[in-house]
């Protein structure tokens, strides 16, 4: 198990060093001055100086590198071109909103889509699969920006049931401390907590739900594949045989089998997440790393787009291989595929 | 059928967590939200030259010397309880209230109430390149450059701990409307002196301090900006308690947030859905002529545009109301003189722009082109608040002018390289405009059509008439208003006379709001005042 672990580490520390690297490159490919780019102190800046010397600039291409990592582990990340804010702060500030976001959205699509693909599974090709099926075809056709309009017209403007915008009522005086909000509700000082509470979350609801639906359909398919596969294995059939109820088959045997390769596409599922938080902060008004980036990217603000896509590949990442470790301490097969040679 | 039972709970579970989630708000988070259409750019309005800064920040903190009704077109008092002016013309003397307190706050709390000082202080920040403010936040101060205010005040000086004088260099009557403007906000000198004392003066324009209705709480870009109400406000406390400006740059998504409440005031809603929400009973819409002045210019240097009778049959042939209805959508109205109608000095000559193609050939007759030409309309290449669509306006105009035998060119470059041209006299003809920065109607003349302004290159009609330039510098050496009056009068005489420009539309502004704000005022002239504004309380629109 540790020399999984290890090779596994190994290779996350690789790929965060080649995604360095090109986050380093970005600097030189971007059009204009490659520290202005790096650190957003422009040229006429009375800092530039001193930054040019600090980012190494005098010296060589290795020197320079090193002085970039030097730059990161110390949390100078340059400032914005647009509005000279720092980097880092607001980063700080806005990957804790993305991730509460992105977290909710992946326990409704963990709490939602493998239950329904063993459901689905259980009643093959009886009507409730047909409806799961299709409900999760349709599901995985749609793209997001469209289910955001549709459900923000259906549940906020004909209903009139969510807000549609922000995470909070703005009137709630609640400080940006850790960027979260619902940490940031129980970290303040105000006096109607639930009252701030229950506005919270009708604000994320919604967004959390459309985020959550491109995850939820692939797991209801991935899970239904599977589980179709193992319920037809020789192994359930001896189950019943020997008198096991259904509840017993499906928790002990048939469930646990199925999970295998449904936990190898728990990776994917938050990729497909991460891709389409951007788009979803966009549309909600969420004060997250998405609505940033996205508007840097319009902007041309180069040092943004570079730590935002830093931060972005880095957790992918970091999930990814802690995904793939997860599931070599939990099934012995998987670790026998990561000893292969 | 377990699962199904757990399935249903689940469902059951998650409609009863949000339809039992209320959206109502406790007691000390009652207020009014805001939806504003960008960040401002800084808490100080000196800085800016943004519409959307001077909302969120000009008459929210701050308060000025003087203030313009728009309803009585006269000056008013504000922080100066009257003024006078001397003799010759130079020398206004302003006497301040002695009971105005600024902003207390965690970051300051002030131990005087206003005085001269903190006037001298505010103005020398722009006027004086050695104030310790001067420099902070960049040295510009647009407003008070473009209006050639810094040239003109020579000198701003305490004469009493309750009294300023403004000495200028030569007499200018629109002086008051300058210092009644949004930009002309009084500043704390204590608040200056202890950040200098700290070492932290470039706090000064992002934490302000100040003596309007409301104070400084915090901001998040991108997200809100929050204020408090100013308790101890001289002319007594705002309606509502908190007031946030939320950020929100889409038109379409700011419509939608005040359909769902997210929002209780948004401003410029998107132009195709206004009849919609006119006709909606939960919200309001309310209107305001923007002082600005859509104009097609020609360029009275160039063959043919220098003979007047040309120039009065391109007058003649187009159909401005057309223009309106194509390009404005009808949110606009249209212009009878270069002033708009909110002015004192308004003075319309419908007569003279009069759709009339008829008479239109017979001018060009008279004036041996009668034959046709060829000419350019340079239609300018971005989007203003006094025309939305110039691209638009240049095509239907051409239709209008091939009616009459002229051949018309539609020409359009980058903005940048467009201004440059036009400033050269590149251009045959151009549609363009202009929006006040302060409520004097000198505004309108002098920067625009004076022999001055056509040195400076900003006169687009590259016109250039002694006896209007007389007019409009006795205009504005004058200080008494029927006199001025009458000589903005004769002054928009000339122009309908010689017809350098022919003035197209003044645009309309709209707002909307739900049915339960109250006290809000139509968005008025530089900047939004919501000291009046508040919510119906919650008992008597019910539940909602």
């Amino acid at each position: 198990m540790s020399r999984v672990i290890i090779r596994q580490l190994s290779l996350l520390l690789i790929t965060l060093f080649l995604i360095s690297l090109l986050s380093f490159s970005m600097s030189y490919w971007f059009p204009g001055d490659p520290v202005t780019n790096a650190s957003g102190i422009p040229i006429d800046h009375p800092r530039y100086e001193e930054v040019f010397e600090k980012r190494g600039f005098d010296s060589n291409i290795a020197h320079q590198y090193i002085s970039y990592l030097r730059s990161l582990f110390e949390g100078d990340w340059g400032q914005s071109m647009q509005d000279n804010s720092e980097i880092w702060d607001e980063l700080s500030l806005r990957l804790p909103a993305t991730l509460e976001l992105t977290v909710i959205a992946l326990a409704i699509a963990l709490c939602i889509g493998p239950p329904l693909g063993i459901i689905a599974a259980k009643y093959y090709r009886k009507p409730i699969d047909q409806v799961i099926a299709f409900i999760s075809l349709a599901g995985y056709s749609v793209p997001v920006f469209w289910l955001a309009q549709v459900t923000i017209l259906i549940f906020a403007v004909v209903l009139d049931v969510v807000p549609i915008a922000g995470q909070i009522n703005p009137l709630f005086d609640v400080p940006a401390v850790s960027g979260s909000i619902l940490i940031d509700i129980a970290l303040s000082d105000i006096d109607h907590k639930w009252i701030a509470f229950q506005n919270a979350f009708l604000h994320i609801v919604l967004p959390a739900i459309v985020l959550a639906t491109a995850p939820c359909v692939l797991l209801v398919r991935f899970t239904r594949a599977s589980a179709i596969h193992v319920l037809q294995q020789k192994f359930v059939k001896g189950a019943y045989a020997r008198g096991l109820s259904t509840a017993e088959v499906m928790f002990k045997h048939a469930i646990p089998n199925t999970m295998q390769p449904v936990t190898r596409q728990l990776s994917t599922a938050f990729s497909v997440l991460v891709t389409n938080v951007l788009i979803t902060e966009v549309i909600f008004s969420w004060p997250g790393l998405g609505n940033w980036l996205v508007r840097s990217i319009y902007e041309r603000d180069f040092p943004v787009i570079q730590h935002g896509l830093l931060v972005l590949a880095s957790i992918i990442l970091t999930v990814n291989v802690f995904a793939n470790i997860l599931q070599a301490w939990r099934y012995p097969q998987v670790r026998q595929e990561f000893y292969a040679r | 059928m377990t699962t199904k039972h757990f399935l249903c709970s689940v469902s059951l579970i998650v409609v009863g967590l949000v339809t039992g989630c209320n959206r109502a708000l406790p007691p000390e988070a009652e207020g009014v939200l805001y939806c504003a259409e960008g960040n401002p750019e800084a808490f100080n309005p000196q800085l800016v030259t943004s519409g959307t800064t001077l909302d969120m920040t000009s008459s929210q903190l701050f308060d000025r010397l003087i203030e313009y009704n728009e309803s009585s077109r006269e000056f008013e008092s504000s922080l100066a309880e009257h003024w006078s002016v001397s003799e010759d013309n130079l020398r206004y003397r302003f006497k301040l209230r002695e009971d105005v307190p600024f902003h207390s706050t965690d970051f300051f709390h002030p131990t005087r109430n206003l005085n001269a000082q903190d006037v001298v202080f505010t103005f020398n920040r722009w006027l004086k390149p050695e104030h310790p403010y001067h420099e902070i936040s960049g040295g510009q101060y647009p407003f008070f450059t473009a209006t050639r205010l810094d040239q003109l005040i020579r000198e701003v000086s305490a004469t009493s701990s309750h009294e300023v004088e403004i000495t200028l260099r030569e007499p200018d009557s629109s002086l008051l409307s300058i210092l009644a403007s949004s930009f002309a906000v009084i500043m704390s000198a204590e608040y200056g002196q202890q950040l200098l004392n700290q070492g932290e003066p470039q706090q000064f324009d992002l934490e302000p301090i100040g003596t309007g209705p409301f104070k400084f709480s915090h901001f998040r870009k991108d997200v809100a900006l929050n204020y408090v109400r100013h308790d101890e406000y001289w002319k007594g406390p705002a309606a509502s308690e908190n007031l946030v400006f939320r950020i929100a740059p889409n038109d379409h998504k700011r419509m939608l947030m005040l359909l769902t409440q997210d929002c209780d005031i948004s401003p410029y809603p998107p132009a195709r859905d206004i009849a919609w929400l006119d006709e909606r009973e939960d919200i309001h819409l309310q209107t305001s002529m923007s002082p600005n002045t859509a104009f097609w210019a020609f360029n009275t240097d160039k063959a043919p545009f220098n003979d007047i009778k040309v120039r009065q049959a391109l007058a003649h042939a187009i159909d401005r109301d057309a223009l309106i209805s194509a390009v404005y959508f009808d949110h606009a109205v249209r212009a009878d003189s270069i002033l708009p109608n909110t002015s004192w000095a308004h003075s319309p000559t419908p007569e003279a722009f009069r759709y009339d193609p008829q008479r239109a050939r017979e001018l060009l007759d008279e004036a041996g082109y009668g034959s046709g030409f060829t000419m350019d309309v340079w239609a300018l290449p971005v989007q203003r608040a006094y025309n939305p669509n110039a691209r638009l306006m240049a095509e239907l105009i051409q239709s209008n002018l091939n009616d009459i035998g002229v051949n018309v060119n539609i020409v359009s470059y980058e903005w940048s390289s467009f201004r440059r041209s036009l400033a050269e006299g590149a251009h045959d003809s151009v549609l363009i405009g202009w929006s006040a920065d302060h409520a004097d109607p000198d505004n309108f003349f002098r920067p625009l059509l004076t022999c001055a302004a056509k040195a400076s290159g900003n006169n687009r009609a590259m016109w250039c008439n002694e006896i209007f330039d007389n007019l409009v510098t006795n205009a504005i050496r004058s200080i008494d208003r029927p006199t001025r009056e009458s000589f903005y009068h004769q002054a928009q005489d000339i122009l309908a006379q010689e017809v350098p420009v022919v003035p197209l539309a003044h645009s309309i502004r709209f707002q909307a709001s739900r049915d339960y704000i109250q006290g809000l005022q139509p968005p008025a002239y530089g900047g939004i005042n919501l000291r009046s504004v508040s919510k119906v309380a919650e008992i008597e629109r019910g539940e909602p």
